[in-house]
């Protein structure tokens, strides 16, 4: 330690000291230490070209990492590849070596590159462009997206070599106009898709769709590319991998790249309320955590799971740091920033003039921003795949980094801090796509028609093919002749139809305060929780309240305000079940499979203040109902394990188990938390019957709902265990919920259900 | 197949259903409304762009000639019961089958003010649109006048009939019209697919005949006609280099020309406006695809025979066009139609002519622009800028004091353009910081003599802030 300032002199020195301060110490649940690794290496390939051999050595590579030489043969044998590696573990290597070396060999070769959003392209291209200049070879790469200019598009079209494009674009500007791709798909060697992980859900399914068409066009112009596929850790990356691509892939996951030593530490707010189970605000906490961090002067990153989040940690954060001269030091980082502010901060971050980041998950994803040494997660992430994702964007590979994670109350939270060997010792969670899906199949038919006519005889997906054409005549968007569908419609189909989320738009927010200006977007299915008359919109650390939400337009105006408190909304939801697709039966338990119909509507909206979280107010929300049909799962307990419990204690007991349930639910899939809603109901109209309901929130579900349908006794077990092992008395946030909501006996009816039911036992 | 249906509609049956309990909560009426007030604007505009303002005198004069239809060899042309009464048989090729329709105008047609007869002086023109170099080959520097010509019968007249917009692969033509000038007649020659299945086969008769031309004139053509031309030679198979031609687009110079001074550079607007044609009983372009989505259904003729019309007199118009810009650049303007009245449309015809290289021809209507008392401004300025770039200081000034006055006296117009102008020649040419200060504070005056209101005025407010900026200069200057 620097004795006369008081800063430790490095994050080691630092991270010693921490361990004398019980204070905090107190508050760590687990301490984990992944030693150092060393580097496991293979030379250079033989059959590699000399002027990539000279321009890699030029560059400091004398040999590959074993995942980067492994991925490199798999690719040279004429295999489909996947690619699994960590954070920084230069997976880029992997599919850019085969390339270029297959590009040297044949300047007339082509490649296209799949980036799940635009800023990863452009990292991508000034990556390549820079081996190709040290080479001094004419290897032309370019980005082709929305803010591609069209005077330059002519020239990509036809010269350049690596087109790097996102799956938006290849879906609605590529794929349709391929006859102005003739050099590309008569040409291409090698399609990569990196960040493969990000392509799953209701986007995933649209992805494996776009996809399908993309090799219907190649095979049309009589090539048949291969994939690089790059996939951050997840659970199943060759199952995804091939069911998103439709081929069968070889799977590369021996990491040998070195990292140094990483220090994850589990921290759990302390309880300040024994009796109703309530702890200190993670938010507080990790201000705390993240403020002595970057007092030492350590690069540190904040994640934070809401937007809302984001902007109370960045205000509380700046506020730091305000007596010193540059403000500009600590920066939020979230969808709905306008991309020309986010390149400054990624350039920032680069650069090291910006010290701290407080991001949602945008951040996850491989946007280069180099390598920080520290990172705060503000609540568990949600997945442990993504745990990992945001983890490694502390850690370098020479010196240390550290992780905190700042536990929440919410029960998948506290699960997991409390179960630290659950985290490390369990594979992280399965990516899924339903790509099969009804309505999300039947639009990319349409594309795909428009594209070229369908004959008879092909395939695409699994439903039959010639039934859904022929429903496609009937509703007049086809025209058969012979054993050919033709579209014949004045409609460009792809234009109607968005890869991102069900909703085809976002709401636009526009600041009135001053002349009028776009602040940003939200979805539409956030935008009743988020920007409904009255909410408080939190943007870069500014408040603003929504004046009116026109939600027809699609906007909402807001104008900048200065208040102490927060807005959070509530929806009611209906659910009806229209067909049940399987039943089993264990113990007094019937779960179900099928499709129900959901009717949400935001209801009321309460003003909580801010610092000390308390409800200050409330109001209405008046906005139209949304209905959603879907597959969904739910379960009835039989009379037996209902006997003896009154309407009001089996309202408890569900409600109780519900909260706990739909906290740990997501253990079991990959998607946001959002994505899957669960309903209990005291005696439900289909069942008769105590009933708890999920379903995934997307029309015609993504297969989240069968995931947990087939895990259900597991679930049932865990939910169990949470709830016997929580310390609280008689509820809390952290199981079945606050004694508010489900009452003083709730913890027991849940527990007493659960056992009668012959669950967990 | 019943069951997929079943599913599907209960999944799209839920979601309409969610749309129409949106409306009931937030007023239906509303939403009908604004649908309503959104479609209606287009609707107007094409009736009033297509069929609005009917004349009988394009039918009037076709009724007085005569042409002849069904002249190809018999042997290749089979009649259709139902097609015959129509004038349209099925040809076929190795590819396949289609209907086609040709119709000959004798040379002695007029269409509009023009006659067919008028091509073969003007196409020799025509060649302007392309470098020496681009029609000669590479290396070629004879002398413009007596190389440089095009003959008349190398020009191909096309235009399409799709099924929807743009330039996407889905986007299939129908209808194929293409013309061009043979033996002393104007053919025009349409083809027509029952089904899209048909369409190879009436590309490959397209493909057959394009090696005799090397001259391609469209309206729009640069980004519609001909990329969609290209896409279905690839997406039916014959390769993207089919045939390479040079490529007139009359768009474009139509543009440049009447940018200003009609309502829109449509065809439908520039023939009537222009040339004299006025159509009647006209299928406006938008109904095109419906109509042949209703005879794809039934097979029954009558919808598509508005659209062979619609067509056809596309196809005329076109060539009309072609006659109109060849007078041009040949330098007959006031011997083959009238010269522009219109000070707008008489510098930028001048403009455009010097553009192409016709120095000759644009200089007197330039001076008609100078001497004119109809002129305004916004003219002035425009020649002004080209005397400007061409050095000739004396010519531009005296444009520029003319269009100062007229600003200064115009009540309700705001156009301070030429002062600051004059101000800057004054500071930067003659050196005369008085008079420049003097033309800069004018400026300033003009730009403030109407109230500014909110941000329609964001442009005008930055121009005030460089006209302070610019009058504090000048001070600074002559304070030295």
């Amino acid at each position: 330690m620097n004795r006369w300032t008081g800063r430790a002199d490095d994050l080691d020195d630092w991270l010693e000291q921490l361990k004398h301060e019980p204070e905090l110490m107190d508050n760590v649940t687990h301490w984990h230490t992944i030693p150092p690794r060393e580097a496991r290496t293979s030379p250079l390939p033989y059959d590699l070209d000399s002027k990539l051999k000279a321009a890699l050595q030029d560059r400091g590579v004398n040999e590959l990492y074993v995942h980067q030489a492994k991925a490199y043969q798999a690719v040279r044998e004429g295999r489909h590849v996947v690619a699994v590696t960590p954070t920084a573990s230069g997976k880029t290597m992997c599919y850019n070596l085969p390339v270029l070396q297959s590009l040297l060999e044949n300047d007339d070769g082509r490649a296209l590159y799949m980036f799940p959003t635009k800023a990863l392209a452009q990292d991508q291209v000034a990556e390549l462009q820079k081996l190709a200049d040290i080479m001094e070879v004419d290897i032309k790469t370019h980005t082709y997206d929305g803010d591609t200019p069209p005077t330059v598009r002519t020239a990509i079209r036809n010269a350049g070599h690596i087109v790097v494009t996102n799956p938006d674009m290849l879906h609605s500007a590529i794929l349709p106009h391929h006859t102005k791709w003739v050099k590309l798909f008569e040409n291409i060697r090698y399609i990569v898709i990196d960040e493969l992980h990000a392509y799953r859900g209701v986007f995933g399914s649209h992805v494996a769709n776009v996809i399908r068409r993309l090799k219907r066009i190649c095979k049309f112009y009589g090539s048949s590319p291969q994939f690089i596929c790059a996939s951050a850790t997840i659970d199943n990356p060759r199952e995804h991998a091939e069911r998103l691509i439709g081929e069968q892939v070889t799977l590369v996951d021996d990491n040998g790249a070195p990292m140094g030593e990483k220090h994850f530490i589990f921290y759990n707010p302390p309880v300040v309320n024994q009796q109703l189970g309530i702890r200190r605000s993670s938010v507080l906490e990790t201000r705390k955590l993240a403020g002595m961090l970057l007092r030492q002067g350590v690069q540190t990153i904040v994640f934070a799971r809401s937007r809302v989040r984001v902007e109370l940690l960045l205000t509380y954060l700046q506020e730091l740091i305000k007596d010193k001269v540059n403000d500009k030091t600590i920066r939020g980082y979230r969808g709905g920033y306008l991309p020309k502010l986010r390149r400054e901060i990624e350039r920032g971050l680069r650069s090291g003039e910006i010290r701290g980041v407080v991001s949602t998950n945008a951040l996850e994803l491989g946007i280069d921003i180099g390598q920080l040494q520290a990172c705060v997660l503000n609540g568990y992430p949600g997945t442990v795949a993504s745990t990992w994702q945001q983890s490694g964007r502390a850690g370098r590979r020479q010196t240390s980094s550290v992780t905190f994670m700042v536990a929440s109350s919410n029960p998948l939270d506290q699960y997991i801090i409390q179960n630290p060997e659950y985290f490390f010792n369990r594979p992280p969670e399965r990516a899924l796509i339903h790509p099969d899906n009804l309505l999300i199949l039947i639009d990319h038919v349409k594309c795909a028609a428009y594209e070229l006519p369908f004959e008879m005889g092909e395939k695409f997906g699994s439903e039959t093919l010639e039934d859904m054409l022929e429903f496609l005549v009937e509703e007049k968007v086809l025209h058969r002749t012979g054993n050919r569908w033709y579209w014949m419609e004045q409609s460009f189909p792809a234009h109607g139809i968005s890869l991102r989320s069900a909703a085809q738009e976002n709401f636009i927010i526009i600041d009135m305060s001053e002349g009028s200006r776009v602040l940003g977007e939200v979805d539409r299915f956030s935008a009743p929780t988020l920007i409904h008359d009255e909410a408080i919109y939190i943007h870069e650390g500014v408040q603003y309240q929504v004046e009116k939400l026109d939600y027809h337009e699609k906007k909402a105006y807001v104008r900048q305000v200065d208040v102490d408190y927060y807005t959070d909304a509530n929806m009611a939801v209906e659910l009806k079940v229209l067909h049940a697709d399987k039943e089993r039966i264990s113990g007094e338990i019937v779960r179900t499979y099928g499709e129900v119909t959901v009717n949400a509507k935001a209801t009321i909206f309460k003003k909580i203040k801010l610092r000390t979280h308390e409800n200050i107010g409330s109001g209405p929300i008046h906005l139209p109902e949304e209905e959603l049909h879907t597959s969904g799962y739910w379960f009835s307990f039989s009379e037996e394990a209902a006997a003896g419990k009154g309407t009001n204690e089996m309202q408890c007991a569900l409600l109780g188990l519900a909260n706990v349930l739909v906290h740990i639910a997501p253990v079991y899939l990959m998607c946001d938390p959002l994505d899957i809603r669960v309903v209990p109901q005291v005696k439900a109209v289909h069942t008769q019957r105590p009933t708890i309901y999920f379903y995934d929130r997307y029309p015609g579900g993504i297969g989240l709902s069968e995931r947990l349908f087939d895990v259900h006794d597991e679930l049932l077990e865990r939910a169990h265990k949470m709830i016997r092992n929580c310390t609280c008395l008689s509820g809390c946030p952290a199981c079945v919920g606050p004694i508010e909501e489900v009452g003083l006996l709730g913890k027991t009816q849940a527990l007493q259900l659960l056992e009668e039911a012959g669950a967990g036992r | 197949m019943s069951a997929f249906r079943d599913r599907f509609n209960r999944l799209r049956g839920q979601s309409a259903s969610t749309e129409t309990a949106a409306e009931q909560t937030t007023g239906a009426a509303e939403i009908d409304e604004r649908e309503l007030s959104a479609a209606t604007p287009d609707q107007d505009e094409t009736d009033s762009d297509r069929g609005g303002r009917l004349d009988a005198s394009a039918s009037a004069s076709e009724s007085e000639q005569t042409h002849t239809s069904m002249s190809l060899p018999a042997d290749v042309l089979e009649i259709v019961p139902e097609w015959e009464p129509h004038g349209v048989r099925l040809a076929r090729n190795e590819s396949g089958e289609f209907l086609l329709k040709e119709t000959r105008y004798p040379v002695s047609y007029q269409h509009g003010i023009h006659a067919f007869s008028e091509w073969g002086e003007a196409s020799s023109s025509l060649a302007a649109f392309h470098g020496i170099e681009e029609v000669m080959g590479a290396g070629s520097h004879a002398d413009e006048e007596t190389t440089a010509r095009l003959a008349g019968e190398e020009v191909l007249f096309l235009d399409l009939e799709t099924t929807g917009l743009g330039a996407g692969a889905g986007n299939v033509p129908f209808m194929l019209g293409i013309a061009y000038f043979e033996n002393g007649e104007y053919v025009v020659r349409q083809s027509l697919i029952r089904h899209p299945a048909e369409e190879r086969a009436m590309l490959a008769d397209l493909k057959e005949r394009l090696p005799r031309f090397r001259y391609l004139v469209t309206y729009n053509g640069r980004t519609f006609d001909w990329p969609v031309m290209q896409s279905r030679f690839i997406m039916n198979g014959f390769g993207s280099r089919v045939w390479e031609p040079l490529h007139l687009d009359f768009l474009h110079p139509s543009r440049s020309i009447w940018r200003n001074t009609l309502v829109s550079c449509k065809l439908s607007y520039v023939e009537e406006e222009r040339l004299g044609v006025f159509r009647e009983d006209d299928l406006p372009g938008s109904e095109a695809p419906g109509r042949y989505f209703a005879y794809l259904a039934d097979g029954d003729p009558q919808p598509l025979l508005d659209v062979f019309k619609h067509n056809e007199i596309d196809m005329l118009s076109l060539a009309a066009l072609a006659i109109r810009f060849g007078h041009l650049l040949g330098g007959r303007i006031g011997e083959a139609f009238p010269i522009p009245t219109e000070p707008e449309e008489l510098v930028r015809t001048g403009l455009w002519l010097e553009r192409m290289g016709r120095h000759d021809s644009a200089l007197p209507l330039l001076e008609l622009v100078r001497t004119s008392e109809r002129g305004t401004p916004a003219v002035w300025n425009r020649l002004a800028e080209r005397d400007k770039r061409l050095g000739d200081w004396a010519c531009a000034t005296a444009l520029w004091e003319k269009a100062a006055d007229a600003a200064e006296q115009a009540s309700g117009m705001l156009n301070w353009d030429a002062h600051v102008e004059l101000s800057m020649y004054f500071e930067h040419r003659a050196k005369d910081i008085h008079q420049a200060l003097h033309y800069g504070r004018t400026a300033l005056e003009l730009a403030l003599s109407h109230p500014l209101s909110g941000k329609a005025d964001s442009k005008r407010r930055k121009e005030i802030d460089a006209l302070k900026h610019r009058i504090d200069r000048l001070l600074r200057k002559a304070g030295r």
